[in-house]
Formats: C-alpha cells, structure tokens, sequence
C-alpha cells in the first residue's frame, strides 16, 4: 500500500512536469511555424479566417479609424471596435508593408526585403498575441478540467462506484482538454494565420472558467466579451446560468437519492449537487438564486462598461448604434457571401431575394430551437451542455472557421471520463482529418485551378457539417448511456452491500 | 460506423432465440452484410477495379464540340500564297543569315523583329535565365512562381525572346491569343525553321484581317534552355510584372528601352513545333496537352484543332501512346476476347454496340496508358504547361512533315496548310466570348478523337479503393471484440495505433523534405552519392522512430503492443484518406498508387503466425504478401518498371537513377513527389510494421 501510493505521488509530481513540457513544446511548435507565416499564407485562407475573424480586415479597419473615419466605413472591417484598439495597432506595419506592395508596386526590389523584415516583426507580435490567448485558454481549460475530475470523483465515491480515496482510474480531464487545445491543428492554424478567434475562444472559456470557480465577475466579464465579439456565445447565458444555480456536472439526482436511501455514511462534498442531495430528500434541486442574481448585475455592470467604451470609441461615427448594424446586423443578415466551411455562404448565394427574409429566420431559429429541450435534459450537466451548444452554434454560424471546432473539440475533451464509451470515435477522427485535407484541395481545384466549380468546396462544407452533426449526437447519446449506465451499476451494487 | 454495425450485429445474434426481432434499416444490414463479407467483397471489387480499368478504352466516347460560339472551319481561309511566300522568304533569310554569322548575338532575334514591325505589329525583347533544379518543400502549391532569382545574375547564359503584338481593329485589348513557336537560335535545325515559316505567314495574314477581336501575340521562345523555360519566364513578366531593373538588361548592346509589351488576358495559346520527318506517308500531327500535375486544357480546344486538322487540312493526327504496348500478347488477346463478346452481345440485340475491333482496342489502350503516365507524372509534357499555371488552355502541335527540309516546293504546300490550320483554331477561338468552360477539364484520351471523361474513369478507381473502408471497418471490429471487453476504453483502442500511423507518417514528411537539405550540402554530388545520403539518413531516421516511440516497431517483442488488426485498420483507413485525396489533385497518381498500395495494404498479414503453422494456404499467403510488400518499395516499383522497358539496373547506379528521377519530380513541383513520400512510402512501412508484427 505504501509502495502505491509512493508511486502515486510520484506520478502526480510527475504529471504537471509532462504538462507543462507539453505546452512548452507545442508553444515552440508554433513559434517554428510562425517563422514560415509568410510561405504558408494561412491568414487568407477561408478556413481559418472568416469575415468576422480577419487580421487584414481588423488592418483595414484601424487604418481607416487612424484616418479618423469611421472603421466600418466601406464595409470591410466586422468586428468589436474594443478589438481594433487592442491588435489594431500590431498590424499598421503589416498595413505599411502591404500598400507598398500591393497597390504601388513600384520600388519592388527595394520594398521586398524591407517587407519581409516588417511582415515578420508584425506577424510575430499578432502571433505572440495569439500565442499568449491560446496558452491563457489551455490554462483556464485545466482550471475547469481539474473542478470536473474533483467532482466526478466524489460523485462516483458518493454513488459507491469508486472505493479507494485516490482517484485512480480517472483521466486528468483538464491536462487532457487542454493539451488537446494546445496540440489541435485547428488552433494552431488560427494561431498562425492571425485570426481573432483564439481571443474569441479566450473570453468563452474565461465565462465557463469564472462559472465553475464561482467567481461571478469573472464569469459576468467572459460571457460579456464573448457575447460582444462574436454574438454567439450568448446562448451560454444558460449553462452559465445553471452552472452558478446547480453545481458543477454531476449525474442525475435520483440516483443519490437512491443511493442515500441504502447507504447511511456521511462524507463531505463540495459539488452542490450531491451536497443538496443528501441534505434533503425531495427529488427538487435547490437553485442558489443569490449567486444568479449576483451574475445578473454583474453582467449588467459588464455590459455597460463594453457599451461605455464603444460609446466613446465610435462617437464621431455614428455610435452604439452603427455599431450594433455593422457587427450583429452583419452576423445576422448574412450579408458577406464569400466561401467558408459553413453551409450559409452557397444557400444565400442561391436564394431568390424575396424568401430571404424568411430563410434568415429559419436558419437563425434553428439554432434556438435546440436551446430548450437541450437545457431541459443536460440541465444535471452544464459544462456538457455548454460544449453541445457551442458545437450547435459552430455547426449554424453564419461565418464558422476552425476556430469554433478547436474550442468545442478542447471542451468535449473534458469529459473522457464520462464519454469513454463513445460510439464513431475512429470513424469520426478520420472524417475530420479527411474533410480538413480535403477542404484546401478543393478550394485550390475551384479558385486556381478552374477545373472545379463552387460545388466542390460547398460538398466539403456538407461533409464537415454532416460529421459535425454525428459527432454532437454521439456525444450527447455517449453522455446519456454513461448516466444509464451509472443506474444500472447502482441496484448491483446495493445487492452486493446486502 | 464500425461500432454501430457491430452493435446491430450482436442484436441480431441476441434476437436468434425466438424473441421478437428488431429488423435493422436496409441499409445497415447493407453495410452489415459488406462488412461480414469483406474478403470476398474486396476481392471482387479490386478485380472489378481492374476489369474497368481495362475496359476503359471501350467505354470511350467520341469528342464534339461543346462550345456552339466557336464554330470551327465555318469560314474560308483567307491564307494566300503571298502570305506563305513571306513566311518562306523569313526562313531563307534565317538559313543564310545562320550561315554567315556564328556566335552568341542577337541578330537572329533582331532579324525576326524587323520582320514584325513590318508586318505592324509592336515588337519587344525580353532577357531571361535559365532557372536550376530549386527544391523549395513549402512552393510546391503556391501557384506560378513568384519568387524570382535576383542574385548572381552571369552575362554568360541568357536567351532572348521576341514578342510581337497585332492588335486586333475589333477588339477592346482586354483579351489575346498567344502562338508560341520555340526556336533555338543557337543551333536550331532546318525543321525548326520551318516553324518560324509557319507562323508568320500566318502573323502577316493576321496583321491584314478585319475580323480578329482579340489581340494575337507571337512569341518566338529562345528554346536554348529548353522549350519550357523561355515561356514561363516570359509569362511571369507577363502576369506579374516585376519594377526593379534587372542586371540582365546591363549585359547585351540590345536596347532595353523598347519596353516589355502585354495585350489583355490569355484567352488560348498554342504552341508550334516542327520536327522531324513523318514516318507514315501523310504529314503528322502529335497533340500534347498534358500540364503540371496531370492537368489538362479544356476537351473543346483539343477537338477545334482535331477537327480542322483532319477534316480541312488532311494531316494524320495523333496523341502519344506507349509503343511497347502495341506488341504485348496478353493485351492483344484482352482485346480480342472483348472483341469477340462484343460480337456476341450484337449478335443477340443488334444495339448493343459496345465492341470494338482488337486493334483498337490496342491502340486505344496503348494511348490511353500514355496519357495516364504522363499525368501521372505530373510533368508538362511541353511549353504548354507553362500557361496551365495562369489557368490559360494550351496545347503543343509537333508537325511532322513528309518530304526532307530542303524540297522548296512542298515546303510552301506544308507551310500553306500549317498556316491555315493555325488560322482556323485562331478564328474558333476569337469567336469565343468567355473562358473555355463548356467541354471537360478533366479527362483521358484515347485517341486524338476519342476521350475518357471524369465520371467514367472514376468508376475504376472507386471499386478499387472501395475494399479499404470495408476491410478497415471489419478489422476494426474484430480487433476491438478479441480483446478482453471489460476492459475500459474500448472504443478508443485505435489510438496506440494511430499514434503509430501518424509517427510514420512524420517520418515520410520528414523523409520528403530530406532531399531540400541534401542539396544544400556543399560540393558537387553526384546523383549517386545523394542517394546515399538519403538512404543512409532515412534509415537512420526509421532506426530512431523505431527506439523512441513505443510500440512502433515491428521487431519489439512486447506483449501488449498494438493489436495488428487494429493497426492494419487505421494504416488502410489512412492509405484510404490519402488515395482519395490524391484522386483529387492527380488522378493518376492516384490510380497507379492504388494499383500497388491496395492489394499490398489488403494482403499484409503478420507472417510469424501463418510460417508456423505450416500449411500451404497460410505459406501461399506470407508469399503474396512478401512479394506485394517488395513490389511496394517505391525504389523496387521504379527499377521493375525500368527493367520491363529494358533498362536493366542493378547496384548503386539505380540509387542514382531514382535520385534523378525524383528531383525531375520536385524540379516540376509534382505532386506525385508529395505523394510517394507523404503516402505511399509511411504506408509501406506501416506494411512492414505488420508484416514482421510479433503475435
């Protein structure tokens, strides 16, 4: 026994050691990439930047303010206005290097060395803006993982699963989630290719990391941003909302219930949710109305203070309200039609112009629709239902880049405990790797080549679609047999103590 | 899909007992009866792979042409003899000229512009280098070349070429037809010459009409350097302009002040060469079309040049085709078995007529498996690969006359009828109000009248790979299920595997790039000695692969290392992904890949077990997959297919031979270069992996 548990100690001081080597490496991995930025030319790629996320775009837009003009003047820049003056001022030699080249083009021989020079010293301070959110997010993903794995361990020992203190047999989630977060190609390539939605991934994952702390600003502010910068994120209200209210995730509350009517031991519990279990023996969860009302004014004050600062940011050009038509109007009326990964762009590119309208709503009510009944089933699972949402959201958004699918891939990774069992795994993996490859070759085949048509690439986008959607119906069935299963384990399980 | 199906399998097996049955969908038990079945299925579909693959000369249909606005040989050729007599009059003054004068200058390209600018039309000059071997890893998709060579620019090796510009009294400028005529001006034969003859009588002719309404340019390409290089320089000044002043231009008295002249965008070029006397007894013409990467000119421009030639101008056309083919026995009786069913299939309902006569069939097949070579390649097959970069349709015309270069008066006959066939294709295609779009871009020929389009050759292909997804799903499942199931983390099995996959995968990545970092060793290799350096590196390199990630080695004697059936599964899941984007960017490629990577990836099996136990069935087995595995090896395919052409090599010098061949790959940014060390080779590998896997 002592022999085990000197393994174990060492082993867990061993653990964060492997992490932080991973981190370490894949922040290297990026930095080696990054000196090739320029060969790659990621930053064009449809993939990776969307119309909302586009570093020459944002440049577009700051130059313009620089000009004193309002920056979504000639419909090019999409964004938050907070977000130009926070990277806007890494990309004026980027701009400076760009107009030398692209619309003068005199001096070529001259410029071209400078270029590089000017592209590089730009490109690395975007990139180690990028850099720096992608490593913030994987350290609050770990935050969040290691509050799951505490409470899934005590939820298992509560339900009489799991016999010895240690939690031996449970997967560090958190180092897991987050080095999936670090190591996926999909992040990385947003990291490179400056795009803003490793910021936008920060502000998601700062929302559900002040949700599972129960540190109410903190969640306020992460919600608040998020929803500002790319208006999405505002279905998380509802986990967050659940998460502040119920506790973290735990399995549902019937079977503690059962479990407490064989078993008399009292241990102690953090997770509200078996902690409200034991103390009372009705079937209702208690919701902590102080703690959502608390997150209420937060966000209010949260909300204000973003508006306050736009406010003034944008006051010689039309206001809050420009604003709002610029950035959610944009998002919402699908105006920009270029190719992406997403299914709007060819759909809205065909549509007659009087059934527009009513199309905008159907596809916008869409994903609405999912809010409910998903928040009514997964209400025992917050964090799970954030992730479903989020992976909802990306597979409906009006612009979606591999951004969105490297968050919702980091936070399914959380829960590999839970969803262990989960069906498609291979099949899936190699779908994702398949479309990805597949989506440069056929946007190469349809925009250089000329042998292809828009067909090609819109297919790509419909497979990755399709295996998007198996994926989020696998993770959520994963999620109901692993609670089925738990009920099942239970009645043995009190035979046994019998 | 794996998992589900064998979850609806254990179903069906709990339900046997009499208990009402829950019927799955029919398409499940579709994939369900597949998959139990994979090896009879695979086995047939592979040879229904390769029947269609043979059968692919029958199923070719007749070309027509798509677009109706251009409307070849509608209109009476306006070609006179005082035009070709022109033509004729360049060519002697070049003869004599070339007799007179030796040496570097660049008098026979000054001879040519004065004879534009007097026909009126706008002349310039351009320098360019000849280019090296660069292997650059990360330009192999970045479109034409951008980068430019700025530095060590040497007055000793430069060429010229000349470029005149008619512009066109109809036209807005925006649009142009480029005729491009190679010409070596240092030691270019009589034939040669001739093509010089041919298209300024037609530049004189051109130069007088009324009805052009795109701009024609002539390029004369200074062919010293090879007929590719003078053309892609000279359409990378013109698509992208480059400000700074070149050193060149300080190196020669020519006058760099006449300024590098462009017409709008290239709607169609052609390209015209003269060689060679024709060995049949009309005058030939050979079309080439084949681009970088297997790409082709749109199908129309082809049947344009193909009808006006046969049908107006009388010349014997003809595509590349592989002539040893012609003489294979086995071919030949291929050819008359489906001659014969053919027969039969029209004896018994006289529309059937899918039967073609054995020579045909031989002929066909014999261009059919050029045009699949030289696809594969992914190497232009002339200058005309040059503008396939810029998404212009070309094409390459080599005449071949049948008189001797110095009978004068059938000289003036073939001049007259080359002329007129180049005006006829120019008129076609001046009618043209958009980009070539209606016809096919993606096809294979098997005779200049005769093609293959995409949505038939595809069918091949398709039942080819199709057994890999079948086999990867039922080895899936059976080395999911042979593991002790209570153990946890049964659905994720596959990752120890693909761990493995994707750690040989890097090191084919790795291997790939390997050659960028040789060439940068100073000193003058010889091919030889590279390719010993690369082996003994890669080598080294799969030693280290094989040490530090766990469980990747075939030669561990570790209990639990990977399950091989999972570890075959995900290497032909990967072999899949990989073929079938190939399919994509190279058919071609792809097929001849699959050819090898299919049966080999489907016949590996760890030989320990079927040795020891002894039996014929097993030993036959281990040698199928033994001799598979050795086919396989991207250096031994080379070497057999150079012995079956009769080049026998053996040793050291084949390691040269490969390096050569490779580094034309990568000279020509193919995309099979990618593919044999990015798919191909971690696949062979991971064969190995399973052949000599310890269970």
């Amino acid at each position: 026994m002592t022999k085990d548990d000197g393994e174990m100690v060492e082993e867990q001081k061993k653990k964060p050691c492997r992490f932080w080597i991973w981190a370490l490496s894949s922040v290297l991995f990026r930095l080696i990439l990054i000196s090739y930025a320029g060969n790659l030319n990621l930053s064009s790629r449809p993939e990776v930047s969307t119309p909302l996320t586009s570093i020459r775009r944002l440049a577009e837009g700051y130059w313009l303010k620089q000009a004193s003009m309002s920056p979504y003047a000639g419909s090019m820049y999409h964004g938050s206005p907070l977000l130009l003056s926070l990277l806007g001022p890494l990309t004026v030699q980027r701009l400076v290097a760009e107009t030398s080249s692209n619309d003068l083009k005199l001096c070529f021989n001259l410029v071209e060395f400078k270029k590089e020079d000017t592209l590089d010293v730009s490109g690395s301070k975007g990139n180690q803006v990028t850099s720096f959110a992608d490593i913030l997010s994987a350290i609050l993903l770990r935050g969040i993982g290691k509050k799951l794995q505490m409470a899934y361990g005590l939820n298992a020992r509560l339900l009489g699963l799991l016999k010895s203190p240690r939690d031996k047999g449970i997967l560090p989630c958190g180092d897991i989630a987050a080095l999936v977060y670090l190591w996926n190609p999909f992040t990385i390539v947003c990291c490179v290719g400056l795009s803003t939605s490793p910021i936008e991934n920060l502000a998601v994952i700062l929302a559900l990391n002040g949700a599972v702390t129960r540190r109410v600003p903190l969640a306020a502010f992460g919600l608040v941003m998020a929803t500002h910068l790319s208006l999405y994120p505002a279905i998380l209200t509802i986990p967050v909302i659940f998460l502040l209210g119920y506790g973290l995730d735990a399995p549902p509350l019937k079977l503690f219930l059962q479990t407490r009517n064989v078993e008399s031991g009292n241990r102690s519990s953090t997770s509200s949710a078996s902690k409200q279990a034991k103390s009372k023996p009705t079937a209702q969860l208690p919701f902590l109305w102080k703690t959502v009302v608390h997150f209420v004014f937060w966000a209010l004050v949260w909300s204000l203070c973003v508006m306050v600062l736009c406010r003034l940011s944008l006051s010689k050009h039309g206001g809050l309200e420009e604003m709002f038509k610029r950035t959610y109007g944009f998002i919402l009326s699908i105006e920009d039609l270029s190719p992406n990964i997403g299914v709007f762009w060819y759909f809205f590119a065909e549509v007659f112009d009087f059934f527009r309208n009513f199309f905008l709503i159907v596809f916008h009510v869409n994903i609405l629709f999912m809010l409910l009944p998903l928040a009514i089933r997964l209400k025992h699972r917050p964090c799970f239902l954030a992730f479903i949402y989020l992976a909802i959201s990306s597979l409906l958004k009006s612009y979606p880049s591999v951004g969105d699918s490297a968050l919702y891939l980091s936070l399914w990774a959380l829960f590999v405990n839970e969803l262990a069992d989960m069906k498609f795994s291979f099949f899936l993996f190699c779908g994702y790797l398949g479309v990805s490859l597949l989506s440069p070759v056929m946007h190469n085949l349809w925009i250089w080549r000329g042998t292809g048509n828009a067909n090609f690439y819109f297919g790509n986008a419909i497979g990755y679609a399709c295996f998007q959607i198996v994926f989020v119906v696998e993770s959520v069935s994963a999620m109901l047999n692993h609670d089925r299963a738990l009920k099942k384990c239970n009645p043995n399980h009190q035979k046994v103590k019998n | 899909m794996a998992t589900e199906n064998r979850d609806k399998e254990e179903e069906e097996v709990k339900t046997d007992d009499g208990s009402p049955k829950i019927k799955p969908r029919p398409i499940v038990q579709l994939g369900i009866f597949l998959i139990s079945h994979s090896p009879v299925f695979s086995v047939v579909f592979s040879a229904a792979g390769v029947m269609a693959l043979l059968l692919l000369p029958l199923l070719a249909k007749n070309t027509y042409i798509s677009e109706n606005a251009l409307m070849p040989g509608s209109a009476r050729s306006m070609l006179s003899h005082r035009d070709v007599s022109d033509g004729s009059k360049l060519v002697n003054d070049i003869k004599s000229f070339r007799l007179n004068h030796e040496g570097q200058g660049v008098e026979v390209q000054r001879l040519i512009g004065n004879y534009m600018l007097e026909m009126g039309a706008e002349v310039s000059y351009q320098k360019f280098q000849p280019e090296g071997n660069h292997f650059h890893p990360l330009h192999f998709f970045s479109g034409p070349a951008s980068y430019t060579n700025l530095g060590n620019v040497s007055c000793a090796a430069y060429g010229v070429n000349v470029a005149g510009i008619i512009r066109a009294p109809r036209g807005d400028g925006k649009e142009s037809i480029v005729l491009v005529t190679p010409y070596d001006f240092l030691n270019g034969g009589d034939y040669e010459a001739l093509s010089l003859g041919i298209a300024s009588s037609l530049f004189s002719l051109l130069a007088r009409v009324t009805w052009l309404s795109k701009d024609i340019i002539w390029l004369v390409a200074d062919s010293r350097y090879g007929d590719y290089r003078p053309v892609a320089a000279w359409l990378t000044e013109y698509h992208t302009p480059s400000f700074e002043v070149s050193d060149l231009s300080k190196c020669d008295e020519l006058n760099p002040s006449d300024s590098f002249r462009r017409a709008g965008t290239v709607a169609a070029a052609l390209v015209v060469k003269v060689d060679g006397r024709s060995e049949r007894f009309e005058d030939t013409l050979s079309i080439y079309a084949e681009a970088s990467n297997g790409q082709m000119p749109n199908l129309d421009l082809i049947n344009v040049v193909n009808y006006l030639a046969v049908h107006r101008q009388g010349f014997y056309v003809k595509v590349e085709k592989v002539v040893s083919l012609l003489s294979s026995s086995w071919l030949k009786t291929v050819g008359e078995i489906f001659e014969a069913v053919g027969k039969v299939a029209r004896s018994l309902n006289p529309d059937w007529k899918f039967g073609i006569p054995a020579a045909d069939y031989l002929e066909g097949s014999a261009t059919l498996a050029s045009s699949l070579y030289s696809q594969a390649l992914g190497i232009p097959t002339g200058p005309h690969g040059a503008f396939r970069d810029y998404q212009v349709d070309a094409i390459t015309l080599k005449v071949s006359p049948r008189f001797p270069p110095d009978s004068k008066g059938r000289q003036h006959e073939f001049c007259l009828r080359g002329a007129q066939l180049l005006e006829g294709t120019i008129r076609s295609v001046n009618n043209l109000l958009e980009k070539f779009h209606q016809s096919f871009f993606l096809y294979l020929l098997t005779s200049p009248g005769k093609f293959i389009s995409v949505g038939v050759y595809m069918i091949a292909f398709a039942l080819l790979v199709a057994p890999l997804p079948m086999v990867a799903a039922s080895l899936y499942i059976d080395g999911c299920t042979t593991q002790n199931p209570a153990e946890n983390l049964k659905s994720w099995k596959w990752l120890d595997a693909a761990k493995q996959v994707f750690a040989l995968h890097l090191l084919g990545f790795i291997v790939t790039l390997l050659p960028y970092l040789i060439c940068q060793v100073p000193g003058e290799q010889s091919p030889t000695n590279r390719s010993i350096i690369w082996a003994t590196t890669s080598s080294s390199l799969l030693l280290i692969t094989f040490v530090t990630v766990p469980g990747c080695s075939p030669f561990s004697s570790r209990l639990h290392g990977t399950n091989w059936a999972v570890l075959k599964s995900v290497t032909i899941s990967a072999a899949f992904i990989g073929l079938c984007l190939m399919s994509i960017i190279n058919f071609a490629t792809a097929e001849i890949g699959a050819l090898l990577l299919v049966p080999m990836c489907l016949m590996v099996r760890p030989i320990r077990p079927d040795l020891r136990s002894r039996r014929v069935k097993s030993l036959v087995r281990a040698l199928c997959s033994m001799v598979l595995v050795t086919i396989g090896f991207p250096v031994m395919f080379f070497a057999i297919s150079k012995g079956l052409i009769g080049e026998g090599l053996v040793g050291l010098g084949l390691g040269g031979e490969f390096w050569t061949w490779l580094e034309s790959l990568w000279a020509w940014k193919s995309a099979t270069y990618l593919y044999i060390g990015m798919v191909h080779l971690p696949c062979w590998l991971l064969c190995l992996c399973i052949l000599f896997h310890p269970s």
